[in-house]
């Protein structure tokens, strides 16, 4: 399958490259529409992020599966420093923001700029830190983990906070934050079935049996976090409904008037609980990494519809512009799994 | 303390033997200590029926709440014990679900813990209600001119939440109790044998048995997972789903759930440290099983203290007037000691667990999960009473103070609690043996 | 009754019930107690997954929609608005069915356990207890024929 192989300054001009390319759709007069590249970086942070979160946790948890796909999910971290060079080229597209013509004490451009890309770059840093010792030892490296979750936690709460719930300042929502986090080890968990049908369970050399066990634990996560998912929407969901205040519907309300959104917002309950939590719930699609692989791919468009609904009537975006500037980050993201050994070091003695 | 004879009895027992008999000294005559501690605890339950009496007798007017702060010390024990409960089933279904397998060594006394503190808990909307003789008003029939409860108001979900939630983990407690109630009915004598052996349903361990109890004990372990995650949302709801200015917040379900399960796990530590001394079972309560329920203690107050954060941080961001001036009078108003008070214990405190050692110290456990108890009880003091002492107008501002009566009933419903996990240590076995079997 | 044949060593238990299955007996001819659950057993005869999760799944189901279908007919028999929200509130109804689903679920569950586990039974309870906590095992009567 090795066609090709990448010398580690290759992967990292090639990510320059997607990154260019992203940024060349964005800002090339190509269309008027600007909100593409704010949903592109709101997706692929989670997804990034996720995957090293997902990790993460995994370690801190010991939990066994972890064993198959240990390189493939940790060799994300040089996307996290592409994102952040991405949201510093977001800064021309602050006008997007409804609080951009009367900033305040929290809502206004350079703090806004500044203090995102901190933690974007903190993010990468710790990622990348933990990254690097846990793809070389075999024993879990808890400080580290412990250390990337807490800037993966902060991060994607800002994130939430400021790129998504600010489009419609002033409508509030204080679970978004924990909504977003959650989300991103979600779409970690679903690229980890991806990965399981892809590569069928990593470069480890295991046995089969164990590896189908593996992969049994991730369609259960899977299954769990649509459970999780379903909960936390409806904890959100209930209260804006219950409460019936202006400034708090307002924002569903503008985008339930149009019968695309309306539709797509069925869609991404299909795709993110009921296709997962009615698909999984047999034993048997659950020892099929193809079926399962499936469902995370659902659950994937529907984490993408979802950013979607969030951003689409506030930011107007080119739907072909979108889908390239994600493709590109995707092959980016395929180029460092396939591409793995260049990022991470060696792994020193057995696999734990 | 060696009043075990199990561990006396010479190291050649089989680890089982040892196992069934270090459980079953528990079991054995009660002690002149034990039985006074019953007598303190079934006094203060004595007192707890007796200012409930006079509330009844006299009327609400007993207890401080009024107008308007109509919820207080009631509704706060009642969200407190509700919410003790729930560590119970975590350790339980979630662990069960998770393979974690420090779980055999706390679920009996958690899983017990969850059944006692709901039923304590379950008193207090009874309390509350002042008439108590009509509190089937609250029950799902028909009543006066054929009308309904009203199902769009969460008391009326929280009345099926509880309910549920008292029945699913009653079934799990039993089912998880029938091959230990099997091995009281093989060792113990007499009558006593006989009332286990009814209570085991004749389990025999047969194969077809074990076969359709793994699956009953998993499904049930599935089904109880979700259902923790929502008793507490509902609870939280309760508040939430009112316009009330430091109510009203989305973040409120996890923010409760989490809560929760951080009071839960202290009071594990409270229950178990001394009962592992006491009844000589070190051996398979271990240091390291303590260690690993630190850490959820851990994970859970950062995510409390994530939710206090959140909540604060966006009223400020959000620029609502009352929103901000709640969170102003929560730091700085009239309960201002409280609000810092539960700062220490649920946020700063559980730092400690950081530490390695820290968390290995069984004495600090135990000391912490007092501390945050008293914590977690203050937290549901302050986000009740702060929100309503200052509502929109300021013309319907007020304060609350606790009254004897109230205190006096949350003392009792602690000496309640006390008393009837004394008993289950009497009555039951404190661990579950077959599942520590499986393991030695 | 052929008597028991007793472990006390699960090792040699498991070995037994190999070689118990190399002899052609399924588990359904075998008389088997074991005082704790050892995993092995079920992989030596590849144990079917048996039929509490039919329980499980038919009583959720019943309990989704009954409940649902419980709270629409009440508020539809008086309809009166409350709180200015809708007759039928979708929101809240399906708290109340998801919390029914749960409740008729865990007890069909328990109720199809002790159903299929053919519980309460006393027979065999004094017959295993004689013989301690140990593993035991015996080749059904009228399955020897």
């Amino acid at each position: 399958m090795m066609l090709v192989t990448f010398k580690r300054r290759d992967l990292y001009l090639l990510l320059l490259l997607a990154a260019g390319l992203v940024l060349l759709f964005e800002y090339g007069k190509l269309t008027p529409n600007r909100g593409a590249l704010l949903l592109t970086l709101v997706f692929w942070s989670g997804l990034a992020q996720g995957c090293l979160a997902l990790a993460a946790a995994a370690e801190l948890t010991r939990a066994r599966w972890i064993a198959s796909l240990r390189r493939e999910l940790l060799c994300v971290h040089p996307l996290l420093l592409v994102l952040a060079l991405l949201f510093l080229c977001l800064a021309p597209r602050l006008d997007l923001y409804p609080w951009h013509e009367k900033p305040g004490p929290w809502l206004n451009g350079p703090f806004f700029l500044v203090r995102n890309l901190l933690l974007l770059l903190a993010v990468w840093w710790t990622g990348r830190r933990f990254a690097l010792s846990a793809a070389a030892r075999a024993e879990p490296c808890q400080r580290d983990a412990v250390l990337f979750l807490f800037a993966f936690v902060a991060c994607q709460s800002l994130l939430a906070f400021d790129l998504v719930m600010s489009l419609a300042y002033p409508w509030m929502s204080s679970l978004l934050g924990a909504y977003f986090f959650v989300e991103a080890l979600y779409a970690g968990v679903a690229l980890a079935a991806l990965l399981f049908f892809v590569l069928g369970g990593g470069k480890q050399r295991q046995a089969p049996e164990v590896i189908g066990a593996h992969h049994r634990d991730v369609a259960r996560l899977l299954f769990g976090f649509s459970v999780l998912w379903g909960g936390l929407f409806f904890a959100q969901f209930l209260l804006l409904w219950y409460g019936n205040l202006p400034e708090e519907t307002g924002f569903i309300v503008a985008r339930l008037q149009s019968a695309g959104l309306r539709n797509l917002a069925l869609l991404v309950i299909l795709a993110c609980f009921v296709a997962p939590f009615i698909g999984l719930m047999a034993r048997r699609v659950k020892e099929r990494p193809a079926l399962v692989a499936l469902v995370a791919l659902a659950v994937l468009a529907g984490l993408f519809g979802e950013r979607l609904f969030f951003i689409l009537p506030e930011a107007p975006l080119h739907l072909g512009v979108t889908l390239f500037q994600n493709l590109v980050l995707g092959m980016g993201w395929l180029v460092l799994v396939h591409g793995q050994g260049e990022v991470l070091p060696e792994a020193v003695g057995g696999e734990g | 303390m060696s009043q075990e004879p199990g561990l006396n009895a010479g190291p050649n027992l089989a680890p089982a033997e040892r196992l069934e008999r270090t459980v079953l000294a528990a079991m054995s005559r009660p002690s002149l200590r034990y039985l006074g501690a019953l007598g303190l605890c079934g006094l203060l339950v004595l007192m707890l029926f007796a200012i409930w009496g006079v509330i009844i007798w006299q009327g609400m007017g007993i207890a401080g709440i009024n107008h308007p702060v109509s919820w207080g010390v009631f509704i706060t024990n009642f969200v407190f014990w509700v919410g003790i409960a729930h560590s119970g089933t975590l350790i339980s279904a979630v662990l069960y679900l998770f393979r974690a397998r420090f779980r055999t060594s706390f679920n009996r006394a958690a899983e017990a813990m969850t059944l006692i503190a709901l039923s304590v808990a379950g008193l207090f909307p009874l309390i509350h209600l002042g008439r108590v003789w009509i509190f089937y008003y609250l029950l799902p029939y028909p009543s006066e001119r054929l009308i309904w409860p009203n199902f769009r108001s969460p008391l009326v979900w929280d009345v099926f939440a509880v309910t549920t939630y008292m029945l699913v983990s009653a079934a799990f407690f039993y089912i998880g109790l029938l091959p230990d109630l099997a091995i009281l009915r093989r060792r113990l004598q007499g009558w006593r044998s006989r009332v286990y052996g009814w209570l085991s349903l004749g389990w025999s361990g047969s194969l077809d048995e074990w076969r359709h109890y793994n699956r009953v004990y998993l499904f049930l372990a599935a089904f109880a997972t979700p259902l923790v995650a929502s008793v507490h949302s509902i609870v939280s709801w309760d508040f939430a789903v009112s316009i009330v200015p430091g109510w009203h917040t989305t973040i409120f379900a996890p923010y409760f759930v989490a809560g929760a399960i951080l009071s839960g796990s202290a009071m594990v530590f409270t229950l178990t440290i001394p009962m592992r001394r006491i009844l000589g079972l070190e051996a398979y309560i271990q240091v390291d099983h303590f260690e690993a329920l630190a850490k959820i203690l851990l994970f859970t107050s950062l995510i409390v203290s994530y939710s206090y954060i959140c909540e604060t941080a966006l009223a400020w961001y959000h620029g609502n007037l009352f929103e901000m001036e709640q969170f102003r009078y929560r730091s700085f108003g009239d309960y201002w000691f409280l609000y810092w008070i539960m700062i220490l214990c649920n946020s700063l405190l559980p730092l400690t667990l950081w530490r390695k050692s820290w968390r290995r110290n069984l004495r600090w456990l135990f000391i912490l999960s007092l501390l945050v108890n008293v914590g977690m009880w203050l937290e549901r003091f302050v986000i009740i009473v702060n929100s309503l002492a200052r509502e929109y107008s300021p013309y319907a501002w007020g304060t609350y103070q606790v009254s004897l009566a109230e205190l006096g009933i949350t003392l009792g419903s602690f000496g309640l609690f006390f008393a009837m996990f004394l008993l289950f240590c009497k009555l039951l076995p404190v661990l579950s043996m077959t599942e520590i079997k499986e393991r030695l | 009754m052929e008597p028991m044949q007793v472990f006390h060593d699960r090792e040699e238990f498991l070995a037994r019930l190999r070689e118990l299955r190399d002899a052609g007996h399924g588990w359904r001819d075998l008389d088997i107690h074991m005082p704790f659950h050892v995993h092995e057993v079920d992989e030596i005869f590849a144990l079917p997954p048996g039929g509490v999760r039919f329980f499980a799944l038919g009583g959720g189901v019943l309990g989704f929609a009954g409940g649902l279908a419980f709270v629409c007919y009440t508020v539809l028999s008086w309809p009166l608005i409350t709180g200015g929200k809708p007759i039928v509130s979708v929101p809240p109804f399906l708290l109340i069915a998801y919390l029914l689903t749960i409740l008729c679920g865990s007890l069909c569950a328990f109720g199809g356990f002790l159903l299929l586990a053919r519980r309460p039974g006393f027979g065999e309870a004094s017959d295993v207890d004689a013989h301690g906590d140990c593993f035991m095992v015996r080749v059904r009567e009228e399955k020897k024929r």
